[in-house]
């Protein structure tokens, strides 16, 4: 069992107050200190080897001071008053803003200590039983000579928070996320094609115990030897049906990433000015949700003490609006939506998405083949990537299927999908009644990783389809 | 400090057959810009430590910050309990054995990095933003030192000191419709040029905001600059030389070693002795790196290996080329050090020039190959049609499509123009073999920027990207 490396919440909530006293002291407008203790167990096997069983335990301290319309951070690495101390001058040094802002931040005053809502802690289970969980989704992927690679992964973190800030907040929580994963890699002469599967989430070690890990391993290697019989998708303007995963990536890429509130204050986001405006046919509601029980991107408080909330950011085909940190939601006369995130407490603090998807339709998946006379059906994601500036996206599928007359007629390999979001959306004319979320990280243009899901129903719209070869 | 840590840490596991300790340490600070504004500096510290060890066939592992006094001790009980429960995997070769250096220390540190302090750091970013004649909406420059040291208990006792710049700058304007631009930058030393990065980024997003949308479908050759190139390399060259995917069978070259796996042209070269993000004298697990051919005219020669693998070249590597934080959460895994393609003859006007139909690839949404099967459909942001040695016409909205292991093979033209991106040095190349598809039928565009100098633009662009 993993030792606890924390210090005390009481002693470190003392410290963190007595920082933004001080940051206060030298000038700063508004000033927040966080800690964060980290602990992260992963475990993953290849073939059957042991390849990484890891135990992490990072802390640190992030303290922000807001002056003169500017950010100033400075991070402490240890808990002692002296490194926290000189890490707060350090924040209010680097804010060094040209007198008073014009911009008053809001942010609400929270008193709150709250613990994970989780069945099984993982510190309640034994590593015995994490290893094996890995190994058996390994073994459970050995089911022909084809399989060429099989990967058996668990893992699990655990960050406790204390935060305070000068606006009189006192706050702790703790998230706790569990993930395990199989991946085949099956191979045939030169051709080799993969797959992969496994559930994630912000609850306890139940989500493995209540997985049938056998039946995870032995149908993603099963996948991924059909695969190998894939042929290379069609390209052009294609229909296109998105299964839940992809639907999650078009939700986050096409229009999450440019519904963050900073995309806007910049005016760099193809959305900028368009609420009230139609962006997407009438079937298409989208949302960010970091309140959704149990799914990988739900927070209790983004990293600024805000309280976690659902943000609609499309209402039958129409904007609605953004999301927001306390910087943006004061810069544009809005209340903050919970939505400002660090990866880390070494890392700036942002607009991030939470959980991001499409609502539901009214369509059954197979009503929804049956009626597609040409098309392609995704199955699974890659990644994907945004462009607020330019109103387009681009999501990887990982695999599809063809679709003629109303039935899937073969596999098709990894492909493509891109086009102008809102064309897209305003293209999509049937979605099913089942919304799916699918966790997983997202970076902002090129780092700040955090952890998110996205999802929806399996969507029909016509996008451009392009395959590797 | 991070010397002590590693010290004590090795001193408390020294009863098993194989351990090691790495400790590191790294000092951080990162200007952020904002639409053309300074909104945050950051300063931050970061130390830990990371404990191995084997015992027969079971290992250990755990890694801490050194934020308490209590840390080291911490780490070592953590790496217990895991060595308690860890199942046996047979075959598990050792941690690397000491051996000499086999080149001098390469210049990889510059005093200008250790002594910035957040106000020359903000002068930098005002530089960049006064150069730059449109918005820059999102960007940072950060600066960093990098210590390291790794013990383990076979005899290695080595450090290392580095720096780190690494720059990322977008930039936007609005013509015909809003266009992006970006530059990358990345290195060790403060050399970087705001001028010329401030002048790229303008010209970069005037190009894309005049871009039409690419309509219709055909075969082409690509030609990609060192910014779209390094990431392509790394995913689909890199995976197929990591020697982790030979032992597992999912390298596309596991038994190509003295075959021809890419066009005669193509030579390349790990060379850690040169001034480079990762060129170090010994890799994160204390094995002697070398300068060594990895394909040469072509044939492959070998694979990248840690000790994992076994017969390790030296590339078991803990620390990023981008970030100095966090080196001692990350267990070593194998990575170019600085993985160089030899640069040919060609100036970017000369593949230009002679290429018959192809297109010049500004930006892709996002470089990158699949490391399976090195398959590649990238959205082109901006991307310049040549058509009989001419641009015709600035496109986006297209997918490119195609195969990077295939595209070694098919080389056309190699640049003369090498650039560091990452852990690898690319220059300009074009490749055959490619297909571009776009929206329905593609009519060539009449907007002006057909009509600037191209000769001229592309030598200016090639001053203007000299610095980065």
């Amino acid at each position: 069992m993993m030792q606890a490396v924390m210090v005390k919440a009481d002693d470190v909530q003392d410290l963190l107050e007595s920082a933004v006293d001080k940051m206060q002291g030298m000038g700063a407008e508004f000033s927040d200190a966080r800690s964060q203790t980290i602990r992260v167990t992963g475990v993953s096997t290849t073939n059957g080897d042991l390849r990484q069983l890891v135990q992490k335990s990072t802390g640190g301290v992030c303290l922000r001071a807001w002056s003169g319309g500017r950010w100033g951070y400075g991070t402490a690495t240890s808990f002692s008053k002296e490194d926290i101390d000189r890490a707060a001058a350090e924040a209010v040094r680097n804010a060094a803003g040209d007198g008073r802002s014009d911009l008053v931040l809001e942010p609400a005053t929270v008193k709150s200590h709250r613990k994970a809502d989780v069945k099984i802690h993982p510190d309640s289970v034994s590593l015995e039983e994490k290893i094996q969980a890995a190994l058996d989704l390994d073994k459970a992927q050995a089911i022909d000579d084809r399989v060429l690679n099989r990967v058996g992964a668990y893992s699990e973190e655990i960050k406790d928070v204390c935060m305070s800030n000068s606006a009189g907040s006192d706050i702790s929580w703790q998230e706790v996320r569990t993930l395990c994963r199989a991946m085949s890699v099956a191979a045939e002469g030169q051709r080799m094609e993969r797959y992969y599967d496994g559930p994630d989430s912000t609850l306890g070690f139940e989500v493995v115990r209540d997985a049938d890990i056998e039946e995870i391993g032995r149908v993603t290697a099963k996948e991924a030897i059909a695969t190998l019989a894939a042929d290379r998708a069609p390209s052009g303007n294609l229909t296109v049906i998105s299964d839940p995963m992809v639907s999650g990536l078009l939700a986050h890429e096409a229009m999450g990433h440019a519904s963050e509130g900073d995309e806007i204050t910049k005016k760099r986001s193809f959305l900028t000015g368009a609420v009230g405006r139609k962006v997407a046919s009438e079937v298409i509601s989208m949302y960010d949700d970091g309140t959704v029980r149990g799914a990988h991107g739900s927070i209790p408080f983004d990293d600024e003490g805000t309280p976690s909330s659902c943000t609609t950011i499309i209402k039958d085909g129409v904007y609605q609006g953004y999301m927001h940190s306390l910087e943006t939601a004061a810069v544009l006369g809005c209340r903050p939506t919970g939505n400002g995130r660090a990866e880390n407490y070494g890392k700036r603090t942002w607009v991030r998405m939470t959980n991001t998807f499409f609502g539901p339709g009214e369509w059954d998946r197979d009503e929804l083949i049956a009626d597609t006379k040409d098309g392609i059906l995704c199955d699974k994601m890659i990644n994907g990537m945004e462009d607020p500036v330019g109103g387009c996206f681009e999501a990887k599928c990982l695999r599809g299927y063809l679709i003629r007359n109303g039935e899937i007629v073969k596999p098709l390999q990894s492909f493509t999908l891109t086009g102008r979001s809102v064309d897209i959306l305003s293209s999509a004319d049937a979605l099913t009644k089942e919304v799916i979320l699918d966790g997983g990280m997202c970076g902002k243009g090129i780092e700040d990783w955090v952890r998110v899901s996205s999802g929806g129903p399996y969507m029909r719209a016509r996008m451009i389809v392009g395959g590797g070869q | 400090m991070i010397h002590e840590a590693a010290e004590r840490a090795l001193r408390a596991v020294s009863k098993y057959p194989q351990c090691e300790a790495y400790a590191s340490s790294a000092t951080v600070h990162t200007v952020y810009i904002d639409n053309s504004k300074i909104s945050n500096i950051e300063t931050k510290r970061d130390d830990g430590l990371m404990v191995r060890m084997i015992d027969g066939e079971r290992q250990g592992k755990a890694s801490v910050s050194l934020c308490r006094d209590s840390s080291v001790d911490d780490c070592v009980r953590m790496a217990e309990s895991v060595l308690k429960f860890s199942p046996s995997t047979p075959n598990m070769n050792g941690y690397a054995l000491p051996g000499k250096a086999r080149h001098a220390m390469p210049d990889v540190w510059d005093k200008k990095v250790e002594e910035i302090t957040p106000d020359e750091l903000r002068e930098i970013a005002r530089a960049v933003i006064d150069s730059c004649r449109v918005n820059i909406p999102r960007a940072q420059i950060r600066v960093s030192t990098h210590d390291c040291v790794t013990m383990n208990g076979n005899g290695v006792d080595c450090s290392h000191r580095s720096t780190l710049v690494y720059g990322h700058f977008t930039s936007m304007a609005v013509r015909d419709h809003p266009g992006e631009g970006m530059e990358t930058y990345h290195g060790t030393h403060l050399d970087l040029d705001p001028a010329a990065i401030g002048e790229a980024l303008s010209r970069k997003a005037e190009a894309a905001a005049v871009c039409t949308e690419f309509k219709g479908h055909e075969k082409l050759s690509m030609i990609l600059p060192p910014s779209e190139l390094g990431d392509m390399i790394t995913s689909s060259v890199g995976s197929a030389i990591d020697g982790e995917n030979v032992k597992y069978g999912t390298s596309l070259w596991k038994e190509s070693v003295g075959q021809q796996v890419a066009s005669k042209e193509l030579t390349m070269i790990e060379d850690p002795t040169a001034r480079a993000p990762l060129s170090c004298v010994f890799d994160d697990e204390g094995t002697p790196t070398e300068r060594r051919p990895v394909i040469e005219n072509g044939v492959l020669r070998g694979f990248n290996r840690d000790s994992f693998c076994g017969g390790s070249t030296g590339n078991g590597m803990r620390r990023s080329s981008v970030e100095a934080q966090g080196a001692y959460e990350r267990t070593p895994v194998i990575k170019p050090l600085n993985l160089g393609i030899v640069p040919g003859r060609y100036s970017r006007e000369d593949i230009i020039e002679q290429t018959d139909s192809g297109i010049l690839v500004e930006k892709f949404a996002w470089p990158e190959a699949d490391e399976l099967t090195g398959r590649f459909g990238l959205n082109v942001r901006c991307g310049y049609v040549i058509k009989r040695g001419e641009i015709i016409a600035t496109v986006n909205n297209a997918l490119l499509m195609g195969n990077m292991i295939d595209a070694v093979a098919n080389v056309e033209m190699i640049g003369n123009d090498p650039k560091h991106m990452g852990v690898v040095s690319v220059p300009t190349m074009s490749f055959s073999g490619t297909e571009l598809v776009g929206n329905r039928r593609w009519r060539r565009c009449s907007t002006a920027i057909w009509r600037w100098p191209w000769s001229l633009w592309w030598r200016w662009y090639a001053a203007s990207r000299a610095s980065t």
